[in-house]
């Protein structure tokens, strides 16, 4: 099935460099306005998918279409229909904003009546009217995402191309770029194809994952699917000093299987998700064990990832417990 | 005593090496001024036939000298701008930190390019001499020429480490380049200074390097002269002690400021 | 019409970011001025040579370095391609629907306009020097025809060279080649005055034609014959050239 407007699809994407094979067998099926997000370390073929999907590099072997357009046979097509901002934002930094767009413009073949108004409201969503008329080597590294993804934006893609958007930013920047996205995806509708390396990005942006390791898909559904399948979330408690551990711990086991938890807590596999927590609370209550501490953690992208790989994402932010109680004095 | 001469060697010897191992870097200085002087002797055949031209069978016998120190010196100011890798890399300063003389550190620099500009200035007459190079000083007179070409290839990588060293930039090195090319051209080293006039003829004159390589010319054409050879020797030595006691004053000032 | 368009604006990007970049900007301008001061001061002696077609050293070097200088203009521009490709910011034109033929010609428009670069600076070097323009202004209108044909030939073989090897470090190839092509025909001597194997080289060399369309107006009249030969060999250079670079433009995408 090719599909029309707004769709990316891939049938056995494959792609080698001499022996190496950095793409191996990609299926795709991304439906119009939808946030798709590929997952996974350094190294995993994300970007060379991308280059393949974006028309700047050949496949080996494979089919895909984008907007309805093969991307060998109808390059020039795909080229119309996509906007593309690249790992590491490309960007000539003697030029200005401002003049960067109009070459956008131009190449995109949008009249310079057109391309002024077009420019200035871009500038102005990415926030950057200020800086517009300075020359790029001037812009931070978060300024830098945020022009390229004005740029990428000025002949109103029906497929927008993110890879990698916000590696090396500051948090700050990160969160102001995901809005931006978000917002992009809700008011023009535009399908979002993202990479990633950053399990809470594809988590909080993306409607659908792929995770990719060693150049092939090595899971696929939406974040809740995927944490579904690893396994329950695990509740860690802390209760107060010289109380009675066993009988915290005997509780706990009628919800679940025990897990591994620091000194001075208790932690529990809920057999019956997240909402069995009021269950919890509500026995550790009854038998009047003071708690001083209580931390859900839910499964992560990350925990999908380990399970698929055996391995952790490089960069992986382990989830931090809430509190953390002083441990209890002999 | 015996360890300085290790540290001496061991510091020339890496010297060498790095020159050596890097071709895109050696290949063209060593190139550059063959394909040139090929050219030029081809094109400029019959300008031996010129009244005022210095009695030499081909123009090639008239210019395999500047080639020679054309050859020296853009090798040598490769090998410097090493130096200013080393500062950008902080080799350098691990030079310092360790117990090796402070000397060593320049001296190794300037002995290896000592060596590369005597075996560069026998393989450029050895090129020669399959094109029909014949020097009328014979073997000896071999020797004068390539000893004064590693005394100047010393010289310049003195110098130009010196410059190095106070400005830690290996892009200042190179951009150095340009000057030392015009100090080459306005000379009489690639035509005679008998066939010019004007303001050329007197900046020609003045250029030290002119001297130097009409010395080693009448080693190539005319047959052995004392004279001639001690007259350009004295003027590499002349490059090489300047670069030395300016190297060395660059080097105590960056010690310092550590 | 946005392919020319396209065209002009990558063209103009090229030429004002010279002016952005003034530490490469003053060296290309000043290399053929010195090229010009060093050959015409050492090798003034030539003009004594039974035969010489020009008077004075000054005469008939200018035209050489000032042609020197626009093929230097045009390896420049291709350079610039090399570094656009190397940080990245090619992909922004090639993700684009500009056509490639377009992309290309955009870089040609700059190389062959920024040829005539080194034109001004050198006429004025010229009259200084008090060199001879037998012709008056078709001296250097003929010189100035020569500049744009070789700032494009220099631009379409440096531009070639940079879609196939997407790296700056192909710029040594990109400089020997247009020195080489310089200076293995009548850069230094006239052709009636070369001999042996240098003789033959530039008679083949379509080069000489173009030196010698070049220098007319500084030797004597500016006359058909002399001219027709040389546009003649800018345009084999031109057709040949140019076919490298878009052959290679063809295969951008690996």
């Amino acid at each position: 099935m090719q599909g029309t407007d707004g769709h990316v699809v891939a049938e056995g994407l494959t792609r080698h460099f001499g022996t190496i094979e950095a793409v191996a067998g990609i299926d795709l099926l991304m439906r119009p306005g939808e946030v798709f997000g590929f997952l996974g370390p350094n190294g995993a073929g994300k970007s060379t998918t991308v280059r393949m999907l974006t028309t700047l590099l050949r496949p080996t072997s494979g089919r895909a279409w984008v907007a309805g357009h093969d991307i060998v046979a109808e390059a020039d097509a795909v080229r119309r229909s996509i906007g593309v901002a690249l790992q590491d934002a490309a960007i000539d930094p003697l030029m200005t904003g401002r003049e960067l767009l109009a070459l956008q413009a131009v190449l995109h073949g949008i009249p310079s009546s057109a391309s002024r108004g077009r420019g200035q409201t871009l500038l102005e969503m990415v926030g950057l009217t200020g800086a517009a008329d300075r020359r790029v080597g001037t812009y931070s590294g978060g300024m830098r995402r945020r022009l390229d993804l004005a740029l990428s934006l000025i002949h109103e893609p029906q497929v927008l191309f993110l890879d990698e958007p916000t590696t090396g930013l500051d948090p700050n920047s990160r969160f102001a770029l995901w809005d931006e996205v978000r917002k992009l995806n809700r008011e023009r509708g535009t399908t979002v194809f993202l990479t990633t390396q950053y399990m809470e990005e594809a988590d909080t942006l993306a409607g659908r994952v792929a995770i990719i390791d060693g150049g092939r898909i090595v899971a696929e559904g939406t974040p809740e699917q995927l944490k579904a399948q690893v396994g329950v979330p695990t509740l860690q408690i802390v209760i107060g000093h010289g109380e009675d551990s066993l009988g915290a711990e005997s509780i706990l086991m009628r919800f679940g299987e025990p897990a591994p938890a620091p000194a001075g807590a208790v932690a529990v596999r809920l057999e019956g998700g997240a909402s069995a927590i009021a269950s919890v609370v509500r026995a550790l209550d009854e038998a009047k064990v003071p708690v001083e501490a209580l931390d859900l953690h839910m499964p992560t992208l990350d925990d999908v990832f380990q399970e698929a790989t055996g391995r952790r994402l490089e960069g992986a932010a382990e989830s931090q417990p809430l509190e953390q109680a002083p441990n209890p004095q002999p | 005593m015996s360890a300085a001469v290790a540290q001496y060697a061991a510091l020339s010897r890496r010297s060498l090496l790095t020159m050596v191992r890097q071709p895109r870097a050696i290949i063209p200085p060593i190139l550059f001024p063959l394909m040139f002087m090929a050219l030029s002797s081809a094109a400029f055949d019959r300008t031996t036939q010129l009244p005022g031209f210095p009695e030499s069978e081909s123009f090639l016998q008239f210019l395999i000298c500047a080639t020679i120190v054309q050859g020296a010196l853009f090798a040598s100011i490769a090998a410097a701008s090493d130096v200013a890798h080393d500062i950008e890399d902080g080799f350098f300063d691990r030079l310092i930190a360790s117990p090796v003389a402070r000397t060593s550190i320049l001296a190794g620099r300037v002995m290896g390019s000592l060596v590369f500009g005597f075996v560069q200035a026998w393989f450029y007459l050895v090129v020669g001499s399959a094109f029909g190079l014949t020097v009328e000083g014979g073997f000896i007179g071999m020797i004068g020429v390539t000893l004064v070409a590693a005394m100047f290839a010393a010289g310049v990588a003195s110098l130009a480490s010196a410059f190095a060293i106070r400005t830690g930039s290996s892009e200042a090195v190179l951009g150095a380049f340009p000057l030392l090319f015009s100090l080459m051209f306005i000379s009489g080293n690639f035509f005679p200074r008998t066939l010019m006039d004007g303001w050329f003829k007197t900046a020609a004159t003045i250029n030290p390097l002119t001297h130097m390589v009409e010395g080693m010319r009448a080693q190539v054409i005319g047959g052995l002269d004392l004279g001639e050879w001690l007259s350009a020797f004295s003027i590499a030595l002349g490059f090489f002690v300047v670069g030395l006691v300016l190297a060395t004053a660059a080097l105590r000032g960056r010690l310092a400021a550590n | 019409m946005s392919s020319a368009e396209v065209t002009w604006g990558i063209a103009r990007r090229s030429i004002v970011l010279i002016s952005r970049l003034p530490s490469a900007f003053f060296p290309s301008l000043m290399m053929p001025v010195f090229l010009t001061i060093s050959f015409a001061g050492a090798f003034s002696g030539i003009v004594d040579l039974p035969g010489f077609p020009a008077e004075k050293a000054i005469d008939w070097f200018i035209p050489m370095t000032t042609i020197q200088g626009a093929a230097f203009a045009g390896i420049t521009t291709g350079m610039g391609v090399a570094r656009d490709f190397e940080s990245g910011f090619y992909d922004r034109f090639l993700v684009s629907p500009a056509s490639r033929a377009s992309l290309l010609g955009g870089s040609l428009l700059a190389a062959t306009l920024r040829g005539l670069a080194p034109l001004a600076l050198l006429t004025v070097v010229a009259l200084v020097a008090g060199a001879n323009l037998h012709a008056g202004a078709m001296s250097i209108v003929v010189l100035g025809i020569a500049c744009l044909g070789i700032g494009l030939c220099a631009g379409a073989w440096a531009v070639g060279l940079a879609v196939r090897f997407k790296s700056t470090q192909i710029t040594p190839l990109m400089q020997s080649g247009m020195f080489l092509t310089v200076f293995l025909s009548t850069a230094q001597m006239p052709i009636e005055l070369l001999t042996g194997w240098l003789h033959g080289v530039a008679r083949l060399n379509p080069m000489t034609n173009v030196l010698q369309l070049a220098r007319q107006g500084f030797l004597g009249d500016v006359t058909w014959d002399t001219t027709w030969p040389g546009l003649v060999a800018l345009t084999g250079m031109i057709v040949f050239l140019v076919g490298f670079a878009y052959r290679g433009m063809q295969r951008v995408i690996p």
